[in-house]
């Protein structure tokens, strides 16, 4: 009798707990201020302590990841050497051409990155759970990032801020599945929507591009900028890694592999500047 | 009240080394989830009464910390595993080591993919994909590993009732 009255309390025990777990989700998924009131509330709070607690464990973190990546680093460190000596070539010439550039596009009256004010970020975390894809920073409304801000390396795109308390923002990547971001195909000009397919994932654009349109391997992939798009043209996004026919038969499917090494973000910059209302 | 405040802390600290502690030490791309373990061992000291209140608790908190999952999802799934945990728990009728070493591993491994389902049934994309299979397995054997410590301090922060700590391990 005993065993079955204490049966009976657990079921509605759980029955409580799942009912209040649904009323949580329905009033995130209706979009109730509350609910993310109460998100940005724990990301106040929690933001000093897990500052701190980052300052201890970052190092920790960058030992770990140097065990795990050892081989990796030193291939790296060496391709990189080789890469550096080529690029001091190249940086003079380099430096005269974007002299002229910047002339013709002030002539032009043309928007270039340079114009826009950056901050730059330590990239403070990685993702938190295994069904993220975002980063954290450790900087925020205090240094002017604000939602909505495209965040960059110094060879290409990342993501963009989508939360932010006074001293931290988190960064979606463009490789979540759910970030689409506008593009533009170098070569042919052919501009388009590239989806991210996961973490650690190239990213997919196979209904913008019709089958004849030259995109060459190694095509250089830019932001679109187009009106309304939520990041600025010509920001460096990839390049293209493979194409193929999509399963529609009339565009191409096309893999572009981010410039940036989303999995391995230490410092980034925070472009001051927010998407225009299309 | 002083229980209370020692739960308080302790729930704290799991998510502050959650968030940045785990955060930092990927296993081949995933992190070990000791938010789920916390709500594995509540089920195993307490039952599965105490054990869903424990998972809800500290899956509400991870749910606050995290912007990406829809919020509630993560509270929902780790009461529930607490809860199944619980009830396999009581069903048990001997002690040795090696039961809460092997329920940790495939409440863990079914937990993360009970959250991969119901993130998916949720409208979730690519919730449920290749990594699935590595990240359960991982936290599996992560969580089985930690289980052991994991009882103590939880046994040492929320206490069993007189009755159930007579028959917890």
């Amino acid at each position: 009798m005993a065993l079955s009255r204490r049966s009976g309390r657990s079921r509605f025990t759980l029955i409580l707990l799942v009912l209040t777990s649904i009323t949580v989700l329905t009033l995130d998924f209706r979009g109730s201020s509350a609910v993310q009131g109460l998100r940005d509330g724990a990301a106040t709070v929690f933001s000093p302590l897990r500052g701190a607690a980052d300052k201890v464990f970052h190092p920790v973190g960058n030992v770990w990841s140097g065990i795990w990546h050892y081989g990796d680093v030193k291939k790296e460190n060496d391709e990189l050497r080789a890469e550096l000596d080529q690029l001091r070539a190249q940086a003079a010439s380099n430096a005269d051409a974007a002299k002229q550039l910047q002339e013709l596009q002030q002539l032009a009256q043309l928007d270039s990155l340079t114009q826009y004010q950056q901050v730059t970020a330590r990239v403070a975390s990685g993702p938190i759970g295994n069904f993220e894809n975002t980063v954290q920073l450790d900087k925020g409304t205090n240094a002017g990032i604000q939602v909505g801000m495209p965040v960059l390396t110094g060879t290409g795109l990342v993501g963009r801020v989508v939360q932010v308390t006074s001293g931290n923002a988190v960064v979606k990547l463009i490789s979540d599945v759910d970030a689409a971001t506008g593009v533009r195909f170098t070569t042919s000009g052919t501009k388009g929507v590239a989806h991210g397919t996961g973490a650690g994932n190239p990213l997919m654009s196979d209904s913008d591009v019709p089958v004849g349109t030259n995109v060459p391997i190694g095509d250089p992939v830019l932001t679109s900028g187009l009106v309304g798009s939520v990041y600025p043209p010509d920001v460096v996004v990839g390049t293209v890694s493979k194409v193929a026919p999509a399963g529609d038969q009339i565009n191409l499917s096309v893999t572009i592999e981010p410039a940036a090494d989303l999995t391995r973000l230490s410092y980034v910059r925070v472009l001051i500047w927010l998407p225009s209302n299309p | 009240m002083m229980n209370a405040l020692r739960a308080a802390l302790a729930l704290i600290t799991l998510l502050v080394l959650q968030t940045t502690l785990i955060a930092e030490l990927p296993i081949f791309g995933v992190r070990a989830d000791l938010v789920l373990l916390v709500a594995i061992a509540g089920g195993i000291i307490h039952g599965r009464d105490r054990g869903a209140v424990i998972g809800f608790i500290v899956g509400f908190g991870y749910d606050l910390l995290v912007s990406q999952t829809p919020l509630g999802l993560y509270a929902l799934t780790y009461c529930l595993v607490g809860y199944a945990v619980g009830t396999v728990q009581q069903t048990v009728l001997r002690s040795s080591w090696w039961i809460p070493v092997a329920l940790a591993f495939g409440a863990s491994a079914g937990g993360v993919t009970l959250f991969a389902l119901l993130g998916t049934v949720l409208g979730q994309d690519g919730m449920v994909n290749d990594r699935l299979g590595r990240i359960a397995l991982i936290v599996g054997v992560v969580n089985a590993l930690l289980i052991l410590p994991a009882l103590r301090l939880v046994r040492a922060t929320v206490p069993p009732e007189r009755h159930a700590a007579r028959l917890s391990l």
